[in-house]
């Protein structure tokens, strides 16, 4: 019973890790570009030369944050910078564009 | 970083198959398209004269049926008065593309909506067509271009259309990639030595694995490259679209700027204009990128507001000489011809993006090259399966003991996706050839080839696997290489009944290189076939020779399960 619970358990970090790569890592992905084309767009860089230049660089963040959620131990900490850090990153992108048009 | 590289390799390496291999065919895509449309075998021609040959032909086109059908009820507004009738939709748009290495021209009319919900957005509805250059003749369109309608889109997006899910998979199996190239040079420090090792002689779990280490080296650079410039290209439409949903606003309010600062007027006047010779604008066009020492043909060439007094005729030059998709767009007003203004000199970043883009897209004319292509996107297809193969090795002799089904499955869908998907392709050629030309609903016929081929293979695999689960191999492998040399002899073979465009003519007697490359190609894909079902069939005596001593001597089995 104990040794089926343990390994029940495991296998739901396993599934909670795989998500934090994926999803987390995408949700961090989008808010890093999100913010440093805002942030690129509002420091007088060009609009589309910033979103060329963020898009090519997010696939590495990507690929990087990818691979730190299988190395990094803690999966709680992955969730909370993955996905936290994306929601952040999103918000701060959206507050610098509604500070421009405005 | 070993579980993520078996596990996610594993999983996505089928997708990655699909690929490599339909990636490898995509470099000549068009040359297969001649082959499987013998009616359009001539040589490519340069953009013909708009005036003459391409507008006439544009004015006869009528707005497509089945575009109008789904698309005029969600554009237009029913509040503002009834919905115009298909065929008295206003032209708003003519297009015509070429490359150099295609014969026939893909052209269209873009027609605009009346009373639309968004009159900002751009609302058009489409009739694409496939015109001869040389007469401006409208090709039947029920044709499929088998080389660029039907491989290259399988190639990004495996011909699941639905919610774009194809093109969500193949990103994700491209990430994978970018994580398994990663992951393997960690797992694998002696990186260098393994450069060098290949011991073909050695058990087949070594010999796959020297295999597989040394094409992902060798590769390496190719492999990173073309998964990571894959996923930018679709970025911004697809993977990442920020600019269009969160950052839209400032999207559009950048697009307003560069509009004023382009002197292009982004919408119509509503006023009719008159049209000015296109031809004399191409001229000035050529000219004027001869004086930039970059003197090229037309590749593209499109007119904005159709009729309108602030209608202008954008063109842009071939870019079949160079990497990076360089347009060098020069704008018109269509009523005087006057330059309206040339694309400003790129800047560092775009140039970075566009060498990039255009070292995967491949539009160029460099043949040595394209040939390199393939033979990296193979080296792909071959460090993936052997991947599986390797996979299928170290685990079948466990799972015969411990009764699991698991290395049976793997060990089918890797024939499915290595002999298997090499059969579909080649079916569907042969179905091409076998159909007559004019058959109603041939595109149809050959789609479904392709797919049940496909499937039977995988039937084929899976009820012959039973000697992977008692440890031996699946003599699908064997089978199938079999079956991939009959079609392919086939395939040539149909191609000279049925156009008479045997070899010796095609290569010697009146040259089309095309045509000629892609039976060349399959009888080279029939030796290798019939090279490997030799050796399959050696190795299995082999090994149920040896299987046979360790029956007679039970000692000796325990210690190669150990070793494995």
């Amino acid at each position: 019973m104990n040794h089926a619970s343990s390994r029940l358990s495991t296998q739901s970090v396993l599934v909670a890790r795989i998500a934090a790569a994926l999803l987390g890592g995408y949700a961090f992905t989008w808010g890093f570009a999100s913010l440093s084309i805002a942030g690129l767009a509002a420091l007088g860089v060009d609009f589309h030369e910033a979103e060329t230049g963020v898009l090519m660089l997010a696939f590495l963040v990507f690929l990087c944050v990818f691979l730190w959620s299988f190395a990094h131990r803690s999966v709680a900490m992955l969730w909370a910078v993955l996905g936290g850090g994306g929601a952040a990153m999103t918000l701060a992108a959206w507050a610098i564009q509604q500070n421009m048009l405005s | 970083m070993t579980w993520v590289h078996t596990w996610f390799g594993l999983v996505l390496g089928f997708v990655l198959m699909v690929c490599f291999f339909f990636g490898s065919l995509s470099v000549f895509d068009r040359e297969i398209d001649r082959w499987a449309i013998p009616e359009t075998r001539f040589d490519a021609q340069p953009m013909p004269s708009f005036d003459k040959v391409l507008l006439p032909a544009l004015q006869q086109l009528e707005p497509d049926e089945v575009d109008y059908a789904t698309n005029m009820p969600r554009l237009h507004d029913p509040a503002k008065g009834e919905m115009t009738p298909r065929t008295e939709l206003p032209v708003d748009e003519y297009w015509a593309y070429v490359t150099h290495r295609d014969p026939v021209l893909a052209a269209g009319v873009g027609y605009g909506v009346p009373l639309a919900k968004n009159p900002e957005d751009h609302n058009h509805i489409h009739k694409n067509v496939t015109l001869d250059p040389r007469t401006g003749a409208v090709l039947p369109d029920d044709k499929l271009k088998i080389g660029s309608d039907w491989f290259y889109p399988m190639h990004y997006s495996l011909q699941l259309k639905w919610k774009n899910l194809g093109i969500w998979i193949v990103g994700l199996a491209a990430l994978m990639m970018l994580a398994a190239l990663v992951t393997g040079v960690i797992m694998h420090r002696k990186v260098f030595r393994e450069f060098f090792t290949f011991r073909p002689w050695k058990r087949t779990q070594r010999a796959s694995l020297d295999l597989h280490n040394l094409t992902g080296v060798v590769a390496l650079p190719f492999h990173f490259f073309f998964a990571f410039t894959g996923l930018v290209i679709f970025a911004s439409f697809y993977f990442l679209p920020v600019t269009s949903t969160i950052l839209d606003p400032l999207h559009k309010q950048h697009e307003i700027h560069e509009a004023a600062s382009t002197g292009l007027p982004h919408d119509a006047a509503g006023m009719p204009g008159a049209m000015g010779s296109v031809d004399a604008m191409v001229d000035e066009a050529k000219r004027r990128w001869a004086a930039r020492d970059m003197a090229g043909e037309v590749g593209f060439l499109v007119m904005h507001h159709v009729g309108d007094a602030n209608s202008y005729v954008s063109i842009y030059r071939a870019g079949s000489d160079r990497v990076a998709l360089v347009g060098e767009g020069i704008h018109f007003k269509t009523s005087t011809g006057e330059v309206l203004s040339e694309d400003p000199p790129r800047t560092p970043v775009s140039e970075v993006n566009e060498f990039l883009t255009g070292l995967h897209l491949q539009h160029f004319e460099h043949w040595f090259l394209r040939w390199l292509y393939v033979l990296g996107g193979l080296l792909g297809a071959v460090c993936i399966a052997t991947g599986f193969i390797f996979f299928v090795e170290k685990r079948k002799s466990q799972h015969a003991k411990s009764g699991s089904n698991g290395s049976r499955v793997v060990d089918s869908l890797a024939v499915t996706t290595v002999t298997g998907m090499v059969m579909a392709a080649l079916g569907m050629l042969v179905v091409n050839r076998i159909l007559p030309a004019d058959m109603l609903g041939k595109a149809d016929w050959e789609k479904a080839a392709f797919w049940t081929v496909w499937a039977l293979s995988f039937v084929h695999a899976y009820v012959r696997s039973a000697p992977v689960a008692q440890g031996l191999f699946n003599p699908a492998w064997r089978e199938q290489c079999w079956g991939v040399v009959v079609l392919s002899i086939s395939a040539v073979l149909l191609n000279w009944a049925t156009t008479g465009d045997h070899l010796v003519k095609t290569i010697f007697t009146d040259t089309y290189w095309p045509v000629a490359g892609v039976d060349l190609s399959l009888l080279a894909c029939a030796i290798v076939s019939a090279w490997a079902a030799l050796k399959l069939a050696r190795r299995e005596r082999g090994v149920s020779v040896s299987q046979k001593k360790t029956e007679k001597q039970p000692d000796s089995e325990a210690g190669g399960v150990a070793h494995a």
